[in-house]
């Protein structure tokens, strides 16, 4: 029995003009594989970006621990350097930053994986042949530039990098095309095989849990966390959508 | 100036969505001079239109003054049409403050006069109040343009977008001044300004100067400007459809006029652009354009 | 007496600290109600025993400089300069501090921060002569004299037969005397500044600079440089260096001339790094011939008020002009720079890309100037400008003028300003930045463009007969982590030159003197009412 990494106990949380989450609660243990569905808008990312730390959202209810710490009221980098992950959707661009700086500055302030620029130059390159990502990328301006797809292949570059204990991926899968889509599951899946991460899927089309193993399925709809299954939830959802969910929040009050 | 203005003050009642554009008409002929006061209340709509026509006469300057007051939640639209005659001198102004959630838009068409001054100053003083300002202009042959914009943004979140596109032909002389100025206090203020000119002649005088003072951090401030003749390229796209160089000028100049009819919103603005079309465009594609907008032939005569 | 001081000296030209030491006579001079009086400038001309022109020139300078009126209303505010006491600028409370002690307390903290060794210090407090240094430039002029190329000081070069009418054909034609009023003043009480003179054809393979022959010849404030590159030639010069110099009289009104021939090149690199109290007024002006191109990389961190404005005129067919700027500004600081392009050849073409930064209550006003003349067929000028705001007590103004003349020129501009997005914080921290860290790292990557270009390092001494090698790595003040090396683009590899820039990234994360403090109240600012600091409009 692997133990219980994250949990997220009856958390709500929203804007300052809205609220967003109610009442949401799961766990993930270490080397798990979840996936979070929901329609559009339902407050997956919101989620995402709440267990991250995301200063834009207030918690307003509810609490969350991560690897027996809570980090309700924890910074966003503190987060980071516990081992929290998140990939964007849309990574910034950060101008007149290198990517090849930016990557070696993360690693280095991390004292597990603080080596010799050698050593790191090689660790670089071999992830970058992984992904298929040409070393010109690493003289480029952090994100500046870079199609929808290369910027998540950046971000699955770092992810095979720090080799966080949790990874959230932010509709990782949206908007790239087949080939991108092939190495971005590539990706994943060395992450989770040389890290034995614990791994949060956040999409609403399930292409990208084809070739994963997911040990468990959750729906949100309308920032309620409505379901939750193992992997056979998701030959539903692909089979009926979220039609159901959907009916039952708006059906019964909340 | 010939003669002293009339004054004229109007008030939209709160809530009132007012459908009758208030017209300012002017004739620039007749050195015509007004003065018009727009209060417009809280949550009420109104439409201001400015129309000046006709010829210029000998020493003679044609003038109109619009204020607009524009209280919360109010959204005004502003159309001013420029629209004198080649040897006409004109002096057009606006002065507009808006409240919280107040919602200004303007378009302003210079399409004609020998010398025109256009001055032009907005406060978004309310949170939130939004500014979108629209100009396009014409300096013909020998003509001189001399624009100033300004906004101030004092309310937090405040908008405004202020874009400008134009024609000089031969010998023309423009100033265009724009200034957006974030004042300190205006958080999440967001100001653009651009401007695009097409020099179309020799011996043109184009200044420009886009200015954006900042005092302020979380804002955002952009302008950017274009300023140039048409490009090869684009001359060679024009020219594999037909279009010789100088027609592609005066494809956008029409362009220009067709886009001065369309937002005009009554008879007289309308007539001003097509008086004026004819005059820069000829006769037959002026009606031209006003056949492909589907004016008809009573509107077009009752000038 | 040191042993330093006992090495031979007799090379160099002493440092004439008794320039500015004369007696004012105050008869019939009621009108010069400042002081500056024809025989002060009579006096300068005497010392420095300059031909007959010159002195005419300063002369008539004096009274042009009487005559003009300070721009009103124009520019960041001068008032702090005594100009009914203009002479107290030139007489004996000008020259730099005799003694170490004299130096003031924040300039000495100053140097000790940005790790200026003890024997560079009291050189750029003006205090001692750098003798090593003096070694240095005169080396340099050796090995650059065998390729025919003349690099030493307008005073010298109008005591040597061969270059006194070189000079006297160039000087003072570019910049005006009536250009403005301290133009004026420059023009009478003018001293020290470059003579370099690039033959046909040359191309000289490190850069000169500057900062060697500075203590050589006295006070900076009012230099003329004058450079010449003759057609086909090519130069790299250096002007300034980024630890602060200290003045007690706080007005430097500086010129530069450049006179670039055809198919020629000249790279321009500044520093202007003058200490806190200056009003820094320098005017430099470029002629390029045809086929030529001008380089302008200019950073501006200090002074109490600076009026910068480096001018191109591009002249000749086919020239074409380059300038890349940085201006930082922080508190007591009001930078009003920029720069001015002047196309009137066909063909010619002008980038301008600046990036400002405000902190503070600094105050940046970027002025620039793109005019365009009526024969300048096909000119092509883009103008990119970027100012960051890192705080809300700050200012940033962006005033860009384009008169454009010709039909078949094209102009692009474009300028944003706007503060660091909470939404880059937050990326760089989820991957574990501190947002100190972040806001740097965001910091360095926009000035990145235009600082990698600067000659930030300063060179010192060699005992191996180099003209440049850097032990020291100044940071420039207000900012931070700046121990992530620039390495300034000399053409020739620097023998230090380590293979890759991205390697040393890794010393963002050390923590340096004075890390920038985050705003008021700490990130993120939002804007709705709960959390807003600011009372609405």
């Amino acid at each position: 029995m692997s133990d219980t990494l994250l949990t997220i106990d009856g958390l709500s949380a929203g804007t300052e003009d809205k609220p967003i989450l109610h009442n949401v609660s799961l766990s993930v243990s270490s080397g798990e594989t979840h996936v979070l569905m929901g329609p559009n808008g339902a407050g997956k990312s919101t989620l995402g970006h709440v267990i991250m730390g995301d200063p834009a959202y207030q918690v307003s209810g509810g609490s969350i621990y991560f690897d027996g710490q809570d980090i309700t009221e924890l910074a966003p980098d503190k987060r980071s350097l516990a081992g929290i992950f998140l990939s964007y959707q849309a990574p910034v661009e950060v101008p007149g930053v290198p990517l090849y700086s930016f990557l070696r500055t993360i690693c280095q302030m991390r004292p597990e994986l603080k080596t010799t620029a050698r050593k790191f130059r090689q660790r670089v390159n071999e992830i970058c042949e992984q992904l298929s990502l040409p070393d010109s990328f690493l003289t480029r301006e952090l994100n500046v530039g870079f199609s929808g797809g290369e910027k998540k292949k950046i971000e699955m570059l770092q992810l095979l990098l720090l080799r966080p204990k949790l990874a959230i991926l932010d509709e990782t899968d949206s908007g790239l095309d087949v080939d991108a889509l092939s190495i971005v599951s590539r990706g994943i899946e060395a992450y989770r095989k040389d890290c034995d991460g614990a791994l949060i899927v956040i999409t609403h089309n399930t292409r990208i849990l084809e070739r994963l193993d997911v040990d468990r399925a959750h729906v949100m709809v309308h920032g309620h966390l409505v379901a939750d299954g193992p992997a056979s939830l998701i030959d539903e959802i692909d089979a009926e959508g979220f039609g159901r969910f959907e009916a039952a929040i708006e059906g019964g009050a909340q | 100036m010939a003669s002293s203005g009339d004054s004229r003050y109007l008030e939209v009642k709160a809530g009132v969505k007012r459908e009758e554009p208030i017209v300012v008409d002017i004739d620039a002929s007749a050195g015509e001079a007004k003065d018009t006061g727009v209060l417009v209340r809280e949550g009420a709509e109104a439409t201001v239109v400015v129309a000046v026509h006709g010829a210029g006469a000998e020493d003679t300057t044609s003038a109109s003054l619009v204020r607009i007051i524009a209280e919360r939640g109010a959204k005004v639209s502003l159309v001013e049409i420029v629209a004198a005659g080649s040897d006409a001198r004109h002096l057009e102004g606006v002065g507009i403050d808006a409240a919280e959630n107040a919602v200004v838009e303007c378009r302003q068409y210079a399409l004609g006069g020998a010398k025109v001054a256009v001055g032009f100053a907005t406060n978004l003083a309310g949170t939130s109040a939004r500014l979108n300002l629209d100009m396009r202009y014409l300096v013909d042959e020998g003509a001189t343009l001399d624009v100033n914009h300004v906004c101030r943004q004092r309310g937090r979140v405040t908008r405004s977008q202020i874009t400008t596109s134009g024609i000089l032909k031969e010998h023309a002389k423009k100033t265009m001044r724009e200034t957006i100025d974030l004042i300190h206090g205006a958080k999440g203020a967001v100001g653009n300004e651009i401007e695009t000119v097409l020099i179309a002649g020799d011996h043109v005088v184009n200044k420009t100067l886009p200015v954006i003072l900042c005092d302020e951090d979380d804002v955002q401030g952009n302008h950017g400007a274009s300023i140039g003749s048409v490009s090869p390229e684009q001359l060679a796209y024009l020219a594999d459809r037909g279009i010789s160089g100088e027609e592609a000028t005066a494809l956008f100049a029409r362009a220009i006029f067709d886009d001065a009819v369309i937002h005009a919103p009554e008879a007289s603005s309308r007539a001003a652009a097509l008086s004026r079309a004819e005059e820069f465009l000829g006769a037959e594609m002026a009606r031209d354009v006003a056949e492909g907008l589907g004016l008809t032939e009573s509107e077009e005569s009752a000038r | 007496m040191s042993e330093t001081t006992e090495r031979k000296r007799s090379e160099v030209a002493d440092v004439d600290r008794s320039l500015y030491d004369f007696v004012m006579s105050e008869e019939g001079y009621e009108r010069y109600a400042d002081g500056l009086t024809p025989d002060i400038v009579r006096a300068i001309s005497e010392k420095k025993d300059e031909p007959a022109w010159m002195l005419e020139m300063r002369l008539k300078a004096l009274d042009v400089f009487h005559e003009m009126r300070m721009a009103d209303n124009w520019g960041p505010d001068t008032s702090g300069l005594d100009m009914d006491h203009i002479s107290t600028y030139v007489s004996p409370k000008t020259k730099q501090a005799r003694d170490w002690d004299d130096v003031p307390e924040d300039i000495k903290t100053t140097f000790e921060r940005l790790g200026i060794p003890e024997a560079e210090r009291e050189s750029l407090a003006g205090v001692g002569a750098q003798y090593d240094s003096e070694i240095v430039y005169h080396n340099m002029r050796e090995e650059v004299a065998e390729q025919g190329v003349i690099y030493t000081t307008i005073e010298d070069a109008l005591h040597d037969p061969q270059w006194e009418p070189v000079v006297h054909q160039y000087f003072g034609k570019l910049i005006p005397m009536r250009d403005h009023k301290f133009a004026a003043l420059h023009y009478a009480v003018w001293s020290g500044g470059s003579f370099v003179y690039v033959p046909e054809g040359v191309t000289l393979s490190y850069p000169l600079q500057s900062y060697f022959r500075l203590n050589a010849s006295g006070a900076g404030q009012f230099e003329h440089t004058l450079i010449i590159v003759e057609p086909g030639a090519d130069l790299h010069f250096i002007e300034g260096c980024s630890a602060p110099k200290y003045y007690e009289a706080n007005l430097h009104a500086g010129a530069v001339e450049l006179y670039v021939k055809d198919h020629a090149r000249l790279r321009y690199s500044t520093i202007e790094n003058w200490s806190k109290n200056m009003y820094n007024l320098n005017t430099k002006r470029a002629t390029v011939g045809a086929d030529s191109r001008m380089e302008w990389v200019s950073g501006s961190f200090g002074s109490h008020v600076s009026y910068l404005y480096p001018t191109t005129i591009l002249q000749g067919a086919r020239s074409t002009c380059e300038f890349t700027g940085i201006t930082f500004a922080g508190a007591t600081q009001d930078l009003d720079t920029g720069c001015k392009v002047i196309l009137n050849g066909a063909d010619t073409t002008a980038s301008v890309d600046t990036k400002s930064i405000s902190k503070d209550g600094g105050v940046n006003t970027f002025r620039s100037s793109v005019v365009i003349g009526a024969k300048a067929e096909r000119a092509r000028a883009t103008v990119s400008c970027s100012s960051l705001m890192l705080d809300d007590i700050s200012r940033s103004d962006t005033i860009p003028a384009m008169d454009v003349r010709c039909g078949s020129a094209s102009v692009g501009h474009e300028a944003t300003i706007g503060r660091i997005s909470d939404d880059t914080i937050l990326y760089l921290m989820s991957r574990g930045c501190s947002e100190a860290e972040a806001r740097t790292m965001v910091v360095n990557g926009f000035a990145n463009p235009v600082s990698k270009e600067l000659p930030l390092e300063y060179a010192v001494i060699s005992r191996r007969r180099r003209f440049r090698t850097s032990t020291c790595r100044p940071r420039r003040p207000g900012t931070t982590c700046a121990s992530t090396r620039f390495p300034s683009r000399s053409r020739r590899p620097s023998p230090k030159a380590r293979s890759s820039r991205a390697c040393r990234a890794s010393s963002t994360r050390s923590r340096p003197a004075s890390a920038p403090k985050p705003p008021h109240g700490s990130w993120p600012r939002r804007v709705t009412p709960a959390t807003s600091r600011s009372r609405p409009a």
